[in-house]
């Protein structure tokens, strides 16, 4: 067996319904039973981060749709917050870097097999992602916000109620709309909810939100819930959409798959180094205009 | 076909398809209401301004388009076969690049990715698909010798295997390999994982035509190839198959076709390749369509190669008969 192979302990607590649907089948069709593979050794402790070191590569797994997280960039390259954040980590580590993008629910249900080491992806550290997935340290804080059409006759979040509001799929305002939740991270103010949607229109592609959005108020959308940095860029580039307001407040985090907490003390190790020396703000300030390395009120 | 059996004189010019053909299309422009817009503005002089020509705009515009639309019809019809479908060909593209036009589309920008998605996304669409198919077809003619055979195990795994997958959905193939071989040990990357079930599922398909192909052969063949002594592989391949590619030729180059277009699925695991690019290189200056648009000329304009190697070959068999 591939000792890359980690943790097949968590599969039968996976929660996605796709993940849950999809391994079902697989069980079913191959006969192949969970207990059986759960029964395989965990991976023993450090065995990423040795691999990493005897390659020299650190293989990060980032959206390529999401700026000013990270896009591709004129040169057709990844650029953006989160992907700065990774080159800068895999320089303090002396490793070189590599960049893979899968789909936003494959990097979320875990279970990644060493396809990739790390998420740079501004993850906020749920409780659900917690079970499948690992968060060595908090490297910035965001906003997440509501955005109307400008003809729109909503002013604030509790104008909402019974709208069709959407959210990106696996994303923490989908779960705000869900109302289900629940940050797992130290100073986290409880999130309160002064809204139900009628309907929650989850959306694979974030960037497709605002292109319903902007068609007109109530047209496919009555309101989006997203990072509010994507959306005062959206709202720079003379969308017709206007923000009515924050939702919550989130630390975001980077992750790895379970198991490997030397790996996450070394992650944990070159943010700290980051933060102390103030190239966090400066990247923030470079993406954002704004500092968000310390929590926000 | 119908025309080279019986001759009728110009249908196109009688009165009985000349005025309800006007009237349809007077309908339909009218209904849409085109007094304002493009059109509007090019009749103007005869309409006055537009945005106040209310119903009478409408009704102008509405009735030089259906004479357009119904002369088109009449002079076509006098024209001779080819030139008959190369003028509507360019009528028709005519019209598709009109409609794109109208989107006000970015050319500067749709220039400075274009490259990039050739160099990048096609070229991954085509070598994945390109392997893809290659690894279906061996495992159809595989999969169709077993499916015809008279032992039961091979026939019992072939059927299996086609009504597999057959029955899953692609999308759902290439997530249940990507995500469930890890679970056994076997840690497959992106590219590996959708080639697996692009040529799977495909290989389902094409086993199906194969095994048709080879069954169209008479049977009367068969036996006249082992009265003549020939084994089993030398009958196959000299006598069989050679018979069976004629009927198989049309709808594999639908599944070649297909497998070009699916092989987009693949963008969902990551795998840069044309719809991937269509995605996302437009996202940060906000230009989603014109990418999408491009890429969907540069499936086309590969479908449409595609197409022409199929004609060829079909020419080709069909000389030889």
């Amino acid at each position: 067996m591939n000792h890359l192979h980690t943790h097949h302990s968590a599969i039968p607590r996976l929660r996605g319904g796709l993940v849950r649907a999809l391994f079902g089948a697989l069980a079913l069709v191959g006969g192949v039973s969970l207990a059986a593979t759960s029964a395989l050794a965990p991976a023993h402790a450090g065995e990423v981060l040795d691999q990493i070191r005897e390659k020299g590569v650190l293989k990060v797994a980032t959206d390529s749709n999401w700026a000013p997280q990270s896009f591709l960039n004129e040169n057709n390259e990844l650029d953006g917050f989160d992907v700065d954040i990774a080159k800068e980590i895999a320089e303090r580590m002396g490793v070189d870097i590599e960049f893979v993008t899968p789909d936003w629910t494959l990097i979320t249900a875990g279970n990644w097999g060493g396809r990739w080491d790390l998420s740079v992806g501004s993850m906020t550290p749920t409780k659900e992602r917690g079970r499948v997935l690992d968060f060595p340290v908090v490297y910035h804080y965001a906003s997440v916000g509501v955005a109307v059409h400008n003809d729109s006759d909503a002013q604030s979040l509790a104008d909402l109620e019974g709208r069709r509001i959407a959210a990106c799929t696996s994303c923490t305002g989908e779960l705000y709309l869900n109302k289900e939740l629940s940050i797992d991270a130290p100073g986290v103010a409880e999130v309160e909810y002064p809204f139900t949607a009628g309907e929650i229109v989850s959306m694979e592609q974030p960037a497709a939100m605002f292109d319903d959005l902007r068609l007109g108020d109530g047209v496919r959308l009555d309101a989006v819930v997203d990072s509010l940095a994507a959306m005062r860029e959206v709202v720079n580039r003379g969308y017709p959409i206007r923000i009515i307001g924050i939702a919550f407040n989130e630390p975001l985090a980077l992750a790895i798959d379970k198991g490997d907490a030397e790996f996450g003390a070394a992650l944990a190790e070159a943010v700290t180094s980051m933060q102390a020396d103030g190239t966090i703000s400066a990247l923030s300030q470079k993406w954002y205009g704004e500092d968000y390395s310390q929590p926000l009120q | 076909m119908y025309d080279k059996t019986v001759a009728r004189e110009n249908q196109a010019t009688r009165p009985a398809f000349l005025l309800p053909c006007f009237a349809l299309s007077f309908g339909l422009f009218f209904a849409l209401g085109l007094g304002e817009g493009f059109f509007g503005e090019l009749l103007a002089p005869a309409i006055g301004e537009p945005a106040q020509s209310g119903l009478y705009g409408d009704f102008a515009v509405a009735i030089t388009l259906a004479l357009l639309f119904t002369g088109n019809i009449v002079v076509l019809s006098f024209l001779p076969w080819v030139a008959q479908v190369g003028a509507v060909w360019l009528e028709l593209l005519f019209l598709f690049l009109l409609f794109f036009y109208s989107f006000d589309l970015s050319l500067p920008f749709i220039q400075t990715k274009i490259w990039f998605m050739i160099t990048r996304g096609m070229f991954t669409t085509l070598y994945v698909s390109a392997i893809s198919i290659a690894i279906a077809s061996v495992i159809a003619i595989i999969g169709a010798i077993a499916k015809l055979s008279g032992n039961g195990f091979a026939y019992a795994i072939s059927s299996f295997y086609t009504s597999f997958f057959r029955g899953l959905p692609l999308l759902m193939q290439v997530y249940l390999i990507y995500l469930g071989l890890p679970q056994l040990g076997f840690i497959v990357d992106a590219v590996p994982a959708g080639v697996m079930a692009l040529s799977l599922c495909y290989g389902a398909y094409m086993t199906e035509i194969f095994r048709a192909g080879i069954e169209s052969v008479h049977t009367g063949q068969w036996e006249a190839a082992r009265a003549l002594g020939f084994k089993f592989p030398a009958t196959m391949r000299r006598i069989i198959l050679p018979q069976a590619f004629p009927v198989i030729i049309p709808p594999i180059g639908n599944q070649f076709i297909g497998m070009l277009k699916d092989s987009s699925l693949v963008s969902v695991l990551g795998v840069w390749e044309l719809m991937f690019l269509a995605r996302t290189l437009g996202q940060k200056e906000f230009r989603h369509l014109e990418m999408l648009i491009t890429a969907a000329l540069i499936y086309w304009v590969l479908t449409i190669v595609l197409e022409l190697i199929q004609a060829r070959i079909e020419r080709y068999y069909r000389r030889k008969r």
